[in-house]
């Protein structure tokens, strides 16, 4: 008597393929929604960078020359601002060449 | 046809990618996971943080997509569908892509330095500053092309800018709830989206009727307060919701291009110069880079890939997809407008009374479409066909019709503002040399309120005046001489920095060169000329600006030629 695959088998791979599109639909959804959101974020973050800019400047101004808080509050602050200093550092390094984050960031096209 | 394009078109991108891309990845950049890319090796939580190549493919693609791929291939649409998806497709793989790719390597080994900064330290100092010029200029005809799209727009759908109106209204809401009563995101989005809907359902019963002149003075003063009150009131919210616009319009274009299963009415190839650019025959070389610009290259993208995208690549095997496949989808774009067009612009343009025919299109396309449904309008009107051609039909055309609308719109406008932003950037860049012998002067034009009414001003007073088959290749010339210095900054970097094989960059970038040069030479010489008979200020500022341009690419190139063999420390 011949034997019939069972039908289960066959649904197997059909179902699996199935299963695997519906994973990466969902990935694509949650990964579109991560994007936009993050994206809206990025718009504000980058105001809050000017805004921490100042902040730094007024803190650590006194060693370059700008009035400042007293010197002995900003040696104070000093050790709590070591990632500041360092962000502060790179950002300084980078302040000439803003012109292609600006654009990054703008979404001109 | 159009489900036959739409598969071909998929099949080459892909095809392309795996052959073509992965040899750029491994002769010409050499892309090696064992070298620590910026994001991880300067690390600080906030500007070099690395990200996960399908969120920062997003992140790019978002960025460098716009207005631009969709109304440069309308216009290309004179020479015939296959001329116009020669050049996306071509000029996509073979140059655009090479150029994202490469100004976003470039940058990644230079710890996140723009293209403007490797242009300096690769060929000269002076280049750095070209390119702030060349920026400048680019914004000025950028307000002046969008803005005439957006003139065009508002007046040939009256329900559009009251949609966009009723969005804005929406998106300050959005802002209040989500940072004055600080609801749930996914709450806020939902409420943003309903509203979003809600202003589209608003805008096609109530249509605001306008001149083209009242809209142009109400742009000027929107771009000007837009680009000064904080970025979280309006700008953030509402380009959260343009977001969504997007990708619900990508989604639906995708799905009805390919089950529309719909000849292409549209001829396949008219003449080698056809009526494009002022009035005139504009042939297919050098013209078609002027016409064409973002679907297929655009030098925008070599900033926005130096600047963000460069700083949060987390290997550098990821940069292939994100650089070179983020403009692939961008081409795709493109193919879906000319796949539109194409299969349903003709009979659009016959039911408004126009007297074109397959045998005249190369003489009549442009007027035709100028008349009938100009610009971007071609695209929403022939969208919103393919849509109704297919198991999609139970949308109503006149809805669809605004969706597309309010896309291509809200790039448009987003570009207007946000361009600002920049221009009002450059322009003291621009000025900085006045600062030390003439303070006052340099203090007054740096001012946060001139320095953005001097672009507004010139760029809306161009789409004032102009003719929009002037501006739009005009801005063309502007964005594609960015691409071809940054190309050529790409390939120095091969030669200098990588020691690799630079022919996959150099050919392109010469080539680009040439026709880039040719094709501002001829526009300046056959087509300006006619436009400053017709509007002396707008035809000789024009002028101006292209031969500005065209010293500056002179000199770019000499500087080029001079340093390229030189030895980098």
């Amino acid at each position: 008597m011949k034997r019939w695959p069972n039908a289960s088998l066959l649904l197997y791979p059909g179902m699996k393929m199935l299963t695997k599109l519906w994973t990466y639909l969902k990935d694509f959804i949650s990964g579109m929604d991560y994007v936009h959101r993050e994206k809206a974020a990025g718009i504000t973050q980058w105001e809050e960078k000017e805004l921490e800019n100042i902040f730094i400047l007024l803190l650590t101004g006194s060693f370059s020359g700008i009035p400042a808080p007293p010197a002995f509050v900003a040696a104070e602050l000093l050790p709590l601002l070591s990632r500041e200093i360092k962000i502060f550092n790179q950002r300084a390094e980078n302040s000439f060449d803003t012109l292609a984050e600006m654009t990054g960031l703008l979404d001109i096209d | 046809m159009t489900t036959i394009i739409v598969v071909l078109g998929i099949v080459v991108y892909f095809v392309l990618y795996k052959t073509y891309g992965k040899k750029l990845e491994t002769e010409v950049v050499k892309a090696d996971n064992s070298i620590e890319t910026p994001a991880a090796r300067m690390y600080d939580g906030v500007d070099y943080v690395p990200a996960k190549a399908p969120v920062l493919f997003g992140h790019h693609f978002a960025s460098i997509a716009g207005a631009a791929p969709i109304i440069g291939p309308v216009l290309a649409m004179a020479w015939g569908w296959v001329p116009a998806l020669l050049w996306v497709w071509f000029g996509n793989i073979f140059i655009g892509a090479v150029h994202d790719y490469l100004a976003l390597m470039a940058s990644v080994r230079y710890d996140g330095k723009s293209i403007q900064f490797v242009a300096s330290d690769l060929i000269t100092k002076r280049t750095g500053v070209l390119f702030y010029w060349l920026v400048f200029f680019l914004l000025i005809l950028v307000i002046a092309a969008f803005g005439a799209v957006l003139g065009g727009m508002f007046v040939g759908t009256p329900e559009i800018p009251s949609a966009y109106i009723m969005k804005i209204i929406a998106a300050l809401i959005l802002g209040v709830l989500m940072y004055r009563v600080k609801m749930n995101f996914t709450l806020a989005t939902v409420i943003g989206i309903i509203l979003l809907a809600l202003a589209i359902w608003l805008g096609s019963i109530l249509p605001i009727t306008a001149s083209k002149n009242t809209w142009y003075v109400i742009m000027f003063f929107y771009i000007i307060i837009a680009s000064a009150i904080p970025v979280n009131v309006l700008l953030q919210p509402r380009d959260y919701l343009n977001s969504w616009l997007l990708y619900f319009g990508l989604i639906i274009g995708a799905i009805a291009a390919l089950f529309s299963f719909h000849g292409f009415t549209a001829p396949a190839f008219t003449s080698f110069a056809p009526i494009v650019s002022g009035g005139k025959a504009t042939p297919y070389w050098p013209a078609i880079v002027l016409i064409i610009a973002c679907g297929s290259l655009s030098g925008f993208h070599s900033l926005v890939g130096s600047g963000t995208t460069s700083k949060q690549l987390e290997k550098e095997s990821d940069g292939l997809a994100i650089g070179y496949g983020a403009m692939l989808t961008e081409g795709f774009l493109s193919t879906l407008v000319v796949i539109s067009v194409a299969g349903f612009g003709l009979n659009l343009m016959v039911d408004k009374g126009m007297d074109i025919t397959t045998a005249n299109w190369a003489t009549t396309y442009t007027g035709a479409m100028m008349k009938s449904y100009p610009k971007a309008a071609m695209f929403t009107a022939s969208y919103a066909q393919m849509v109704a051609s297919t198991w999609l039909n139970f949308i109503p055309t006149k809805i669809v019709q605004i969706i597309a609308g309010m896309w291509v719109a809200s790039f448009a406008m987003t570009t207007l503002d946000t361009t600002n932003r920049l221009g009002r950037y450059t322009f003291s860049e621009i000025m900085l040399p006045l600062k030390s012998n003439h303070e006052g002067a340099y203090n007054f034009l740096t001012n946060r309120w001139i320095a953005s009414i001097i672009p507004a001003l010139i760029g809306i007073y161009l789409a004032w005046s102009g003719n929009f088959t002037i501006l739009w290749p005009s801005f063309g010339t502007a964005n594609q001489l960015i691409a071809s210095i940054a190309l050529l900054t790409g390939s120095a970097w091969v030669a200098k920095r990588q020691k690799s094989t630079s022919k996959f960059a150099l050919i392109p970038a010469y080539l680009l060169w040439i026709t880039v040069t040719a094709a501002i030479l001829w526009f300046s010489i056959v087509v300006l000329p006619g436009s400053i008979k017709a509007n002396p200020v707008t035809g000789i500022t024009v002028l101006v600006i292209e031969v500005i341009m065209l010293i500056m690419n002179f000199v770019f190139i000499i500087d080029f030629i001079k340093h390229k063999d030189e030895a980098v420390a």
